[in-house]
């Protein structure tokens, strides 16, 4: 990978005021290895509110809504329900990737929509798993749709762009910046009827969407190999702030939404 | 524990088994309730359609006379610690009720310190008891002015009303002398046969059992 000088006007700095090696790694690697080029993608692209994608949404979940999202893709708007994020690590264990693998796969028979952020690891898997159980995935970039990262999972999101879905709040041209990735976490959490943590250290991104997924009050889950790693002080954190252990991908059911619209339920009361 | 009895009211109620459509519907409603999402038509937020529900009802319901005009809301807090901002139902649906003139004001003054187990996702014996609820709650602001005469809980799910229990006497150790009763926006039925109908207000006592140090919820 080439080596670069960030542009100071896409510069942002990590809580020690330093420029992160993987704030330049993502932009050298997104912008240097694909160039912007006008393509037929871009043209597929819709531009969307999120009171289009999901319906109106309360004061909580407007608080970091992005104003406008963009998405390309063939699945229905609104989304379709019920919709889980299973995430985590880039780095995974085999183990890890076996669990997403596995509670992907247990969900996407059961009519979930399976939602994660396109990043090695756990989320491919997650993906992946999905489309070949014959489910539905929805990827949530941190890059404008028109942008990968990382670029080995360029396939990966044709295919989604091709027979699912993929979304981002950031329009085409839209500088690529580490901070953009938190953003995308929360808004992965707004537009996840649940949220699975399979697999994070103490630095994962994950995190951030664990942290909004709870504060949405949308259940979270964190899956019970890691939250017994006596190594993490996250996990029990979380715990202390509602989320709950996974033992067995069935129990997410539980509090899953079903696909029937509410509304004329709630006329009963 | 001062209080062993609290009387509670509540409008709605769900099986957390469900067999029937009826039930699964009541299910949904409930999983909403949780979310406090816009529904119905026109969309209104799940809160403020319980307090609609209970001020265009209030002539009808068995409970109307725990909201006297001067009964202050104290909304109970959730299991778990909550980060600012977080989505508190509770408090959504007492504000709700405050709005439409259901109850004087919201107070907010009963805080979660200790997180507890869930109680949904705990076996019913692992479940916390009262005491346990007592002692992790804290009164953190008193209410301006005099102690109010009526103070009402607002919670939106009632299974045993452990929680409602030791809030209740946190609250009774703070406000010696005020009475305190409880509204939940829902309650559970755990036999199915027991299941009528999604609406379906009632009132009742949870009583604290002393040998058990649980409590049993009369309906």
């Amino acid at each position: 990978m080439k080596r670069v000088v960030i542009p100071a006007r896409h510069r942002s700095r990590n809580q020690a005021g330093k420029f992160s090696r993987r704030a330049i790694d993502l932009w050298s690697e997104s912008t240097i290895n694909t160039p912007h080029k006008r393509n037929p993608m871009e043209a597929q692209i819709r531009t969307l509110t999120p009171l289009e994608l999901l319906g109106p949404l309360n004061d909580v979940e407007r608080k970091y809504a992005p104003s406008t999202l963009f998405s390309a893709g063939p699945m229905e708007i609104p989304l379709p329900r019920p919709r889980v994020a299973i995430i985590g690590s880039r780095k995974a264990s085999a183990k890890g990737l076996n669990t997403a693998a596995h509670i992907a796969s247990v969900l996407s028979k059961r009519g979930v929509v399976v939602v994660s952020g396109l990043a090695e690891g756990i989320d491919t898997t997650a993906h992946e798993t999905a489309m070949r159980e014959g489910g539905r995935t929805i990827a949530v970039l941190g890059t404008p749709l028109n942008r990968v990262y990382p670029q080995k999972n360029s396939h990966l999101q044709q295919e989604i762009m091709t027979n699912h879905l993929v979304i981002s709040q950031f329009p085409v041209g839209y500088p690529i910046q580490p901070k953009n990735f938190v953003m995308r976490n929360r808004t992965m959490a707004l537009i996840s009827n649940a949220s699975i943590i399979v697999e994070a250290g103490e630095t994962s991104g994950s995190l951030h969407q664990g942290w909004e997924a709870l504060r949405l009050g949308r259940p979270l889950f964190i899956w019970k190999s890691i939250a017994s790693d006596s190594s993490l002080k996250w996990p029990k954190e979380m715990v202390r702030f509602g989320a709950v252990v996974l033992t067995d991908p069935k129990h997410v059911l539980e509090v899953l939404p079903s696909s029937k619209e509410i509304s004329q339920i709630v006329m009963q009361i | 524990m001062r209080i062993t009895s609290l009387d509670f009211g509540s409008l709605l109620c769900y099986c957390p088994r469900p067999s029937s459509t009826a039930m699964q519907d009541a299910y949904q409603v409930m999983l909403a309730i949780k979310q406090d999402p816009f529904g119905g038509d026109p969309p209104i937020l799940m809160s403020e359609r319980i307090a609609k529900a209970v001020q265009e009802n209030m002539s009808s319901l068995p409970f109307a006379y725990f909201f006297q005009p001067d009964t202050v809301l104290v909304p109970v807090p959730k299991s778990s610690l909550m980060l600012p901002d977080t989505l508190w139902v509770p408090q959504r649906i007492a504000t709700a009720l405050a709005r439409r003139g259901v109850g004087s004001q919201v107070d907010s003054c009963l805080v979660r310190v200790k997180a507890v187990r869930k109680a949904a996702s705990s076996r019913a014996s692992d479940r916390p008891k009262p005491k346990e609820h007592f002692a992790s709650l804290s009164v953190q602001r008193r209410i301006s002015g005099p102690p109010p005469k009526e103070i009402l809980l607002v919670d939106d799910m009632i299974t045993r009303g452990s929680t409602l229990l030791g809030a209740a006497n946190r609250l009774a150790e703070a406000f010696p002398g005020t009475r305190i009763r409880a509204f939940g926006a829902m309650t559970t039925i755990s036999d199915r046969a027991d299941f009528v109908a999604l609406s379906k207000p009632l009132i009742g006592s949870i009583q604290y059992r002393p040998s058990t140090e649980d409590t049993i919820r009369r309906p």
